[in-house]
């Protein structure tokens, strides 16, 4: 490089900061080195200063379980949301699917005995649910591998066309009778040996499933490739379009997924409750690590990014905070934690 | 409700069929109408036309019109949107109603429209909704909304046995009818029930989801929580699902505002504890009278705020009250 690019030199001339002594044992800065760690430090940093805060109410009364059940359905839709990133795409239509696999799921419990409705009803609607996400999530993924639209565009415009579905099967209004009452206390408000709710369950076992894929398969490699470059990785043979119609499709099966989460635990479609998952969501996966870029991301890191604004809400209303502070509050925690992020990868790539 | 829904078949019937043989005395019920306003002419244009609020107060305006003996039609958006609403009001324009009933569904984009309307010597009246300038109508109705709220804290203190704290969780700042609402809540509870301790508001952003984690973190730090007010309801249905899952469903009262049928649904199996009512109804029966009033040259009231009812479990089947749920159909 001839040109002198300011700032370059300042930051070489300055010494490394947090820099692991050489000292340490291998294992030490092999886990300081992990993406996840220092996102995972900040998570630990806030649930020991709520408990502190507030030590006869945070994690007592209000346990991890509770926590953990409220953020089920975004770590659902987080890890599929995981793999969109990696491969350095984009899923704005996460909210509207799960609401179209919703709607499409109650219409059939609806005209199968609605709320009184048994087993039967519930397995036809909860696969409906998936189909649903699935197919709308392939056709996304046919748009951007083969017809070559922008992810941005081709979710953006799912994004509305998927709730203007939906919107036009119920006539605007959360239909009645939309979820069978079995569904509703078995999932929704059971609990596994009593102790945790199977929405946590299932949220804790997609996690498991999808981090294994995504960090020891080839599905998982492959993600990785074409998300550092997808030329090369046409080059050495991967089917580049085919993947990122399978990685599109699965997004969609976890908003199906989803879908069947929020109808068990909340008994209704609300059309007009999901307008900002999307956000959230993305939201959530940046802030574990992952690059908007392509080529870097963790499901660990999603679940760690999913419980850091949880955490913090709950933990600001237990503390009586004013929500404009709240709200305050926690954008300055994502962006910091985003910052700490960048600054420790800046460190490692200079030395 | 099932013995009145006859007599509003008969209604019903009666309205096309006025609509059809326009003058036809074969319907008339009695009703007080003058005979020289037989001729007069009024359009109602509602905010969405799928909306129970709204299909509750056409109804209720359609009845009054017959009553008063005048010929009323009745029109709505599609969606809450002012490019689907303008061109039906356009549309009615050329029309030259003598009287116009209108939910605009902006405070601006149809005043043009209005102002022309007005000028052509249509008596316009603004129901529910209004419009910032403050030339156009002759009469604006709409729902008491801090007097809503102060209904909600009455009857929520009452459940509660006026003991423990109370909550409200709205869906955003700055929205002026439930902001008005809010209002009211607090100042009742805080001068009538100063037993009760009132909670920072929460705003969850029309998400169910944020509605419920910010109740079960409500719930945690103050175990005495024993109300909570909710804004709409997407808010309420976050509300009961905490609630449910925290095992207080019941113990902590949950209420809530309008009466649609599927609020109606969650209060008769106990996810909501109180409904407060607007009166769709009132408003349509009497911006009827306000118009036909107005073409009369007879005195009109600028400014009509009407009342809120609070429905219970308890009173839901008193005929008084249960005229209060709106109505899907006619």
């Amino acid at each position: 490089m001839s040109t002198h690019v300011p700032g370059e030199a300042d930051r070489a001339a300055a010494p490394a900061p947090l820099r692991p002594g050489r000292t340490l044992p291998g294992w030490v800065r092999r886990i300081a080195a992990m993406n996840e760690t220092w996102t995972f430090g900040v998570l630990v940093l806030l649930v020991a200063f709520f408990t502190a805060a507030r030590p006869d109410t945070f994690l007592t009364r209000y346990d991890i379980t509770q926590i953990a059940t409220n953020a089920a359905i975004y770590l659902v839709l987080g890890v599929g949301m995981t793999f969109v990133i990696i491969v350095a795409g984009i899923d704005l239509s996460v909210g509207s699917v799960l609401v179209l696999s919703a709607v499409l799921s109650a219409e059939y419990t609806i005209h199968h005995g609605g709320a009184g409705s048994g087993w039967g009803t519930v397995a036809v609607s909860t696969l409906i649910a998936l189909v649903t996400g699935v197919v709308w999530g392939g056709l996304q993924g046919w748009l951007v591998a083969k017809a070559k639209v922008p992810p941005l565009i081709v979710t953006l415009g799912g994004f509305g066309a998927a709730l203007g579905l939906a919107q036009i099967i119920t006539g605007g209004q959360d239909p009645t009778g939309a979820v069978s009452g079995e569904l509703q206390h078995s999932i929704g408000f059971g609990k596994l040996f009593g102790q945790i709710p199977w929405l946590v369950v299932i949220a804790f076992a997609t996690t498991v499933v999808f981090g294994l894929v995504l960090a020891f398969t080839r599905f998982g490699r492959y993600t990785y490739a074409i998300g550092s470059n997808p030329e090369a990785a046409r080059r050495v043979g991967i089917d580049v379009d085919r993947h990122l119609v399978k990685i599109y499709a699965l997004t969609g099966l976890l908003s199906g997924l989803g879908s069947v989460m929020w109808l068990a635990y909340f008994g209704t479609t609300s059309i007009a409750g999901h307008s900002s998952d999307n956000l959230k969501v993305i939201t959530a996966v940046v802030l574990g690590g992952a690059s908007l870029f392509g080529g870097r991301g963790s499901v660990l890191g999603t679940v760690i990014g999913v419980f850091i604004p949880a955490v913090l809400t709950t933990g600001l209303i237990i503390m009586d905070v004013q929500q404009y502070w709240q709200d305050v509050a926690i954008g300055i925690v994502l962006v910091a934690a985003v910052y700490l992020d960048q600054f420790r990868r800046r460190g490692r790539e200079r030395g | 409700m099932l013995e009145s829904s006859s007599t509003r078949t008969l209604a019903r019937g009666c309205a096309v069929l006025a609509l059809v043989v326009a003058g036809t005395t074969g319907c008339d019920s009695g009703g007080s109408g003058p005979a020289a306003a037989k001729s007069t002419t009024l359009k109602l244009i509602t905010g969405v036309k799928s909306d129970p609020f709204y299909i509750t107060m056409a109804c209720a305006a359609q009845e009054q019109a017959k009553k008063r003996g005048v010929k009323l039609t009745v029109d709505g958006s599609a969606q809450w949107d002012v490019a689907v609403q303008r061109p039906i009001v356009d549309s009615v324009a050329a029309t030259r109603p003598d009287g116009l009933l209108i939910s605009p569904v902006d405070t601006a984009a149809l005043t043009p429209s209005l102002a022309q309307l007005q000028s052509a010597g249509t008596k316009v009246v603004l129901v529910d909704t209004t419009v910032s300038d403050s030339s156009i109508g002759v009469s604006r109705i709409s729902s008491d909304n801090e007097a809503g709220g102060r209904t909600a804290a009455k009857a929520l203190a009452g459940l509660m046995g006026d003991k423990g704290s109370a909550i409200v969780i709205s869906v955003k700042p700055g929205v002026s009818t439930t902001d008005a609402r809010i209002k009211g809540f607090t100042e009742e509870m805080k001068t009538g029930h100063p037993a009760i301790t009132l909670l920072p508001v929460l705003y969850d952003n029309d998400l169910p989801a944020t509605a419920a984690s910010q109740i079960q973190a409500t719930l945690a730090a103050h175990p005495d929580l024993g109300g909570v007010f909710a804004g709409n309801t997407n808010t309420a249905q976050g509300v009961a699902t905490g609630l449910q899952a925290a095992g207080r469903q019941g113990k902590v009262k949950v209420a809530a505002f309008d009466a649609e049928p599927d609020e109606v649904t969650a209060l008769k199996s106990g996810t909501l504890d109180i409904l407060v009512a607007q009166d769709p109804a009132g408003i349509g029966a009497q911006g009827v009278d306000q118009a036909i009033a107005a073409i009369e040259k007879k005195e009109v009231s600028a400014q009509i705020g009407t009342t809120m009812v609070a429905i219970t479990k308890a009173n839901m089947d008193d005929p008084a009250v249960s005229k209060y749920i709106y109505k899907e159909a006619c």
